[in-house]
């Protein structure tokens, strides 16, 4: 019973925590610094970039994981053990770093000639949108190779049997049955990219109206001391990841098959 | 007619070799074995889920061996049925048809037949969720005949079932397969419903095919003693086909007259079914060719419709009887009781001693 009780403790700690640090924003909350905020054009500027590279950054990354999770999830093939291990580098590697391994890369010749000849990456929108693809695709993967597993395979053999073509039961039976898992893993990829910051700051930089995102307008706002604006910004990025929380445990909360 | 020739198939690291059987149109016939046997590796190679390593799967002449399943034209039911969750009763039925742009026209009569005959035609605007266990089964059955294809293939699908349940899609099954005309290969570990719903058997032991046949001559005369154990025969006995004639089994008391044995002289096992070990009183008259065993019951079960006796031999040998309920009520068989069995030469037959029996 004890334990129990230490266990729910614990628990109600932890929201506490959370919870508390949001609450404590509220110390320098200044209602007309708020709205001022939250009306510049440098703030919308802010959220209109963010929401753009996010999902732009979260569209490609789902185009790319949902095959590669998909085959994950239904085949043996050669270097799948190792790609399995891949997705688990965003994790352990700090977005920092990972987003100087990028800026490296386009300072070698390959990268440069990308650069010159494909698209400009560096200090541009297609950085932003590089930085956050390349932090969530593992993520992406991982949701969907997990919404995959929920649908047995089974079901897909017996489609077979029934006339379908690979294609037609992927479509019609396997994409169907994962679409919660899908709906969620495109909700948390999109929040995460929405909240990316290391990796944007080193290959986009923090340049105001250009490549300021939201983390990154939080950034240069502390760096000015401009607290009650800082806070502004914060509680602009809570809400939008707030809610796209709600809205995923929504959806994986519900049946896979309902 | 499907032709199964010399085929072998892996499955991760079990290997099913040397698998051969044919299955003539209209007929049904089960694969049986223990778990982890190859049933379901030999069932998986015919559907296409797995590659064949060597042989061929012929069906009414044309090879299937490198077919994709989707132009094999099977029916399927799996153990979990495999029924679409996302879709209802009807969208389950049609999903062939849509699949393969057949015409509304073209197989709505069917599709009628095949509900009406199973009863199902109230449920096709239901989700899966909300069906019972039966009903599932039947819509299973429905989903994959409604394609009327050329070979059914049961994997096991009525495992999860009651008794009750079980005997009354049995006879479904029965019937749609006499309305039907359909072939079926169907996998079970269930001796009762092979026996039930097939008109042959194959047995796999170990990744190998240990016997192939009519269900009565496989029944009766097991080929191994793997085949026997698996079929439920535990009067197992070391004997010795001699060269006179008859057998010799120490443990059934020497010299016994065995009906119809073709074994060469030599090491073998004696063998009769349960059911065959007749009850006697020390009164009743010797009968021509029956070998009688005075002994003590070790055990006795009433099961119900049947019952089950544990007989030790005074020889010996520990006999399982198994007898009519209402036959241990007349004899008044106690657990202790002294008794006689009486072993007919017509029950008793030989089984080469290539494996152990125990």
């Amino acid at each position: 019973m004890k334990g129990l009780r230490a266990s729910i403790a614990a628990a109600l700690l932890v929201l506490a925590l959370y919870a508390g640090l949001i609450v404590s924003l509220a110390w320098f909350l200044d209602g007309a610094i708020l709205r001022e905020t939250l009306l510049s054009e440098r703030t919308l500027f802010s959220v209109r970039l963010s929401l753009l590279a996010a999902t732009l950054a979260t569209v490609l990354a789902l185009l790319l994981a949902i095959p590669a999770a998909y085959a994950l999830s239904r085949h043996r093939f050669p270097g799948r053990e190792a790609t399995e291990t891949v997705l688990e580098f965003p994790i352990i590697v700090s977005p920092a770093a990972l987003g100087a391994i990028l800026l490296i890369f386009f300072n070698n010749p390959l990268g440069e000639w990308i650069q010159e000849n494909v698209l400009y990456f560096v200090f541009g929108f297609a950085g932003i949108v590089l930085a956050q693809f390349v932090t969530v695709l593992g993520l992406a993967v991982r949701m969907l190779k997990a919404a995959f597993d929920e649908v047995p395979v089974e079901l897909e053999t017996v489609a077979r049997t029934l006339g379908a073509s690979p294609w037609h039961g992927f479509f019609t039976i396997t994409l169907p049955l994962a679409k919660n898992g899908l709906i969620a893993a495109f909700i948390l990829t999109w929040a995460k990219a929405l909240g990316e910051f290391g990796a944007t700051l080193m290959v986009a930089g923090s340049m105001a109206m250009r490549t300021e995102t939201l983390p990154i307008a939080i950034y240069l706002r502390l760096s000015n001391a401009d607290l009650e604006g800082t806070v502004a910004l914060i509680l602009i990025l809570v809400t939008i990841g707030l809610t796209a929380l709600y809205v995923a445990r929504r959806l994986l909360g519900k049946a896979a098959y309902a | 007619m499907l032709e199964i020739e010399d085929l072998t198939a892996q499955a991760g690291g079990f290997r099913l070799g040397g698998v051969s059987l044919a299955v003539a149109e209209g007929e049904c016939h089960a694969v049986l074995g223990p778990s982890g046997s190859g049933k379901s590796t030999l069932l998986n190679a015919v559907l296409g889920t797995l590659p064949v390593v060597s042989g061929r799967v012929l069906l009414f002449g044309e090879d299937l061996t490198r077919l994709p399943i989707e132009r094999r034209h099977l029916g399927y039911v799996p153990q979990h049925l495999g029924l679409f969750p996302h879709l209802t009763v009807l969208d389950n039925l049609t999903y062939s048809a849509r699949a393969r742009r057949v015409p509304e026209a073209e197989y709505r009569p069917l599709l009628d037949r095949l509900t009406e005959i199973t009863g199902i035609g109230a449920l096709l605007d239901r989700r899966i969720a909300t069906l019972s266990g039966g009903e599932r089964q039947r819509v299973a059955l429905v989903r994959a005949l409604a394609a009327n294809p050329r070979l059914v293939l049961l994997d096991e699908p009525f495992t999860a079932l009651n008794e009750s349940l079980r005997r009354e899609l049995w006879w479904l099954v029965k019937d749609l397969q006499r309305e039907r005309g359909l072939t079926v290969l169907m996998v079970t570990h269930d001796l009762t419903e092979a026996h039930f719903l097939a008109e042959r058997i194959t047995v796999l032991i170990d990744g190998r095919q240990a016997q192939s046949g009519d269900k009565h001559a496989v029944y009766r005369r097991p080929a191994n003693t793997a085949v026997a154990r698996f079929l439920g025969l535990k009067n197992l006995f070391p004997a010795r086909v001699l060269e006179a004639g008859g057998v010799d089994c120490p443990l059934l008391g020497g010299r016994i007259g065995v009906t119809g044995s073709t074994l060469p002289a030599g090491e073998a096992w004696l063998a009769i079914r349960a059911e065959h070990v007749a009850l006697r009183t020390p009164a009743d008259p010797p009968r021509e060719g029956e070998t009688r065993l005075n002994g003590r019951f070790e055990a006795v079960l009433d099961l119900g419709e049947s019952a089950l006796l544990r007989f030790r031999a005074a020889t010996g040998a520990v006999l399982e009887v198994r007898c009519g309920s209402r036959v241990l009520r007349k004899y008044r068989l106690q657990p202790g009781d002294a008794g006689v069995v009486g072993l007919p030469a017509n029950d008793l037959f030989v089984i080469p001693a290539t494996t152990p029996a125990a």
